[in-house]
């Protein structure tokens, strides 16, 4: 399973947010690169696991750029320009640039599918014809044809989501935040959900999924970079109520990236996590 | 067995059943009304002297009292709404913010105040109507458009936000195009409130008719046959503007499934 590292895709310096006064979370730092395999497409997909309230929502509106940081920042390449002396040219994260799916899978409700997807591209140089075309063929793809001229409340959970990962992708190009993507899905949803990422992984070499979720062997399973949100232990003992990363896993280095299924190594790893989740 | 659960909280009937007890309830209330009147002492009349109220209201013109109480309604509803609109919609906008909070909380002023300075301004009658309903509509307008616009999740304008549109583009999207069917349910809502301050207003100018005119009338009369006739033709012309604003708002926006 041989891989490269590339250019970096992702890097967060040192961010800290808060809300009002309160600060949520804090030096915070993340750095991802673009992965490359021999012979295939191989995007990034890149899991935050913590317990309820750590602060994973809040990491997720400061990478978006949603929310402003209080100090630190969010960096990812800027593609709109031109390499220079081998390096990608680099910018600030800005409300936009990476495609967010909140936890309620929210999308307009007075736009049909289709109007909700014509309208993502809005700011594209496509043709009409183009954009429709574009917005069709995924459609047709994510078996969502058939429900194309229903509104959001006229469609099931699953469908919503779909509706709303294929929005942000429309619009936002390489970069795909889920704020906990399979919670209420069943098992059926799970899976095409599942199928979805696969679809994004492999439509691009530079595509990057960061997904959230309380399912640790989904996320051991799927992602091949793993974060885990939480207290860090005060020195003098006991746990501090600020969030940060308190580990990180590189399933690639690891070595058990990119398996199908769910195994023993996966197994351990699962154990590993809970271990550091249940401490901080 | 089957009457058991019509008195079983939560418990949802058939159509059949549910029209069963809604007929009931009528025909006894209609039952009670000829019977408790049919004495020679009474405090409510019978339905016999309201027919003979609405028979004299008809001859009397009782249509063109409604059209002419339907128009300046129509008028002041439309003025009002459109300004209310401009300023509610002003309400994400910092700077402007105060103007709306302001205007919403002036509902609480009495009417006699505004209207003493309304008559300083405005000379003749029938526009003296209407702007009384303008200004009382819009405040209470005002009032829950900003209700609405507060209540819009703040996932949705993230949702906006995340796919590139600009701050006005939300304005647009979101506030405006997004909540458009809640207009007209505002407009429902606030219905009774207009309707009731109509009949009021009215009876500042006779000459203009209009279904104010003919209660102020009747009231001289101490004719309550009459009185009772044009209170249900009031309630039910209300009803069914309220009924019509439902199925207009329901027709137009596929979407819009609230109640
Ligand atoms: N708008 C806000 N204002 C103030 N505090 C907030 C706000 N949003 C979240 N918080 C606080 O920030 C902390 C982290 O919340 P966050 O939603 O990021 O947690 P989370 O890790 O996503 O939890 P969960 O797994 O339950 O979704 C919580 O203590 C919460 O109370
Ligand atoms: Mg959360």
């Amino acid at each position: 399973m041989l891989y490269e590292k590339k250019d970096i895709i992702l890097h967060v310096e040192d961010l800290s947010i808060a809300y009002g006064d309160k600060v949520i979370i804090q030096n915070v730092s993340m750095m991802e690169h673009d992965v490359v395999r021999e012979g295939k497409v191989q995007g990034q997909t890149i899991a935050v696991l913590g317990r309820s309230g750590r602060g994973k929502s809040t990491l997720f509106r400061g990478i978006t750029g949603l929310v402003a940081a209080k100090s630190g920042r969010v960096i990812i390449p800027d593609y709109s320009k031109a390499v220079t002396d081998g390096l990608q040219p680099a910018k600030l994260v800005a409300e936009g640039d990476v495609g967010f799916v909140d936890q309620k899978y929210t999308l307009f409700r007075h736009k049909t599918i289709l109007d909700a997807l014509l309208f993502s591209m809005r700011n594209t140089n496509l043709s009409g014809k183009e954009k429709l075309e574009k917005a069709m063929s995924y459609l047709v793809e994510w078996g969502l044809e058939n429900v194309k001229h229903q509104y959001p409340n006229e469609l099931s959970g699953g469908q919503r989501q779909r509706v709303a990962i294929i929005e942000q992708l429309l619009s936002s190009g390489h970069y795909l935040v889920l704020d906990e993507p399979f919670s209420g899905l069943d098992v059926g949803n799970i899976k095409n959900a599942k199928a979805s990422f696969d679809l994004i992984e492999c439509a691009h070499e530079l595509n990057t999924i960061i997904f959230s979720t309380h399912d640790i062997e989904l996320a051991v399973e799927l992602a091949d970079s793993i974060y885990i949100v939480g207290y860090p232990k005060k020195p003098e003992g006991g746990l501090d109520t600020i969030g940060t990363i308190v580990a990180h896993f590189d399933l690639k280095k690891m070595g058990i990236a990119w398996r199908d299924g769910f195994d023993a190594d996966h197994l351990e790893l699962t154990n590993e996590i809970k271990r550091v989740m249940l401490e901080s | 067995m089957k009457l058991k659960k019509w008195f079983k909280p939560f418990e949802s009937l058939s159509k059949r059943d549910d029209l069963l007890i809604r007929s009931i309830w009528f025909l006894v209330i209609v039952g009670y009304w000829f019977v408790a009147t049919s004495g020679i002492k009474k405090l409510f009349p019978s339905p016999d002297q309201v027919w003979k109220g609405f028979a004299a209201l008809y001859s009397e013109g009782l249509v063109v009292h409604i059209g002419s109480s339907l128009w300046l309604c129509l008028q002041a509803t439309l003025i009002s709404i459109i300004f209310s609109l401009i300023v509610a919609y002003s309400y994400p906008i910092p700077f402007l913010r105060p103007l709306p909070k302001l205007l919403s909380r002036l509902r609480y002023l009495p009417l006699t105040g505004i209207t003493f300075y309304l008559t300083i301004l405005v000379a003749d009658a029938r526009s003296m109507q209407v702007w009384v309903l303008v200004v009382f509509m819009s405040l209470y307008f005002i009032t829950s458009l900003m209700a609405v616009i507060k209540d819009i999740p703040e996932e949705e304008i993230d949702h906006a936000r995340s796919l590139k549109c600009s701050r006005w583009e939300i304005l647009w999207e979101v506030i405006i195009k997004g909540r458009m069917d809640y207009v007209i349910d505002v407009l429902r809502q606030n219905l009774a409130i207009t309707w009731m301050m109509l009949v009021t207003v009215e009876s500042i100018l006779i000459a203009a008719g209009g279904l104010g005119v003919l209660i102020k009338n009747s009231d001289k009369f101490m004719n309550h046959g009459r009185i009772v006739a044009l209170q249900i033709v009031i309630l039910l012309v209300g009803l069914a503007i309220d009924y019509s604003l439902t199925t207009l708002r329901k027709s137009v926006f596929r979407y819009s499934k609230f109640n």
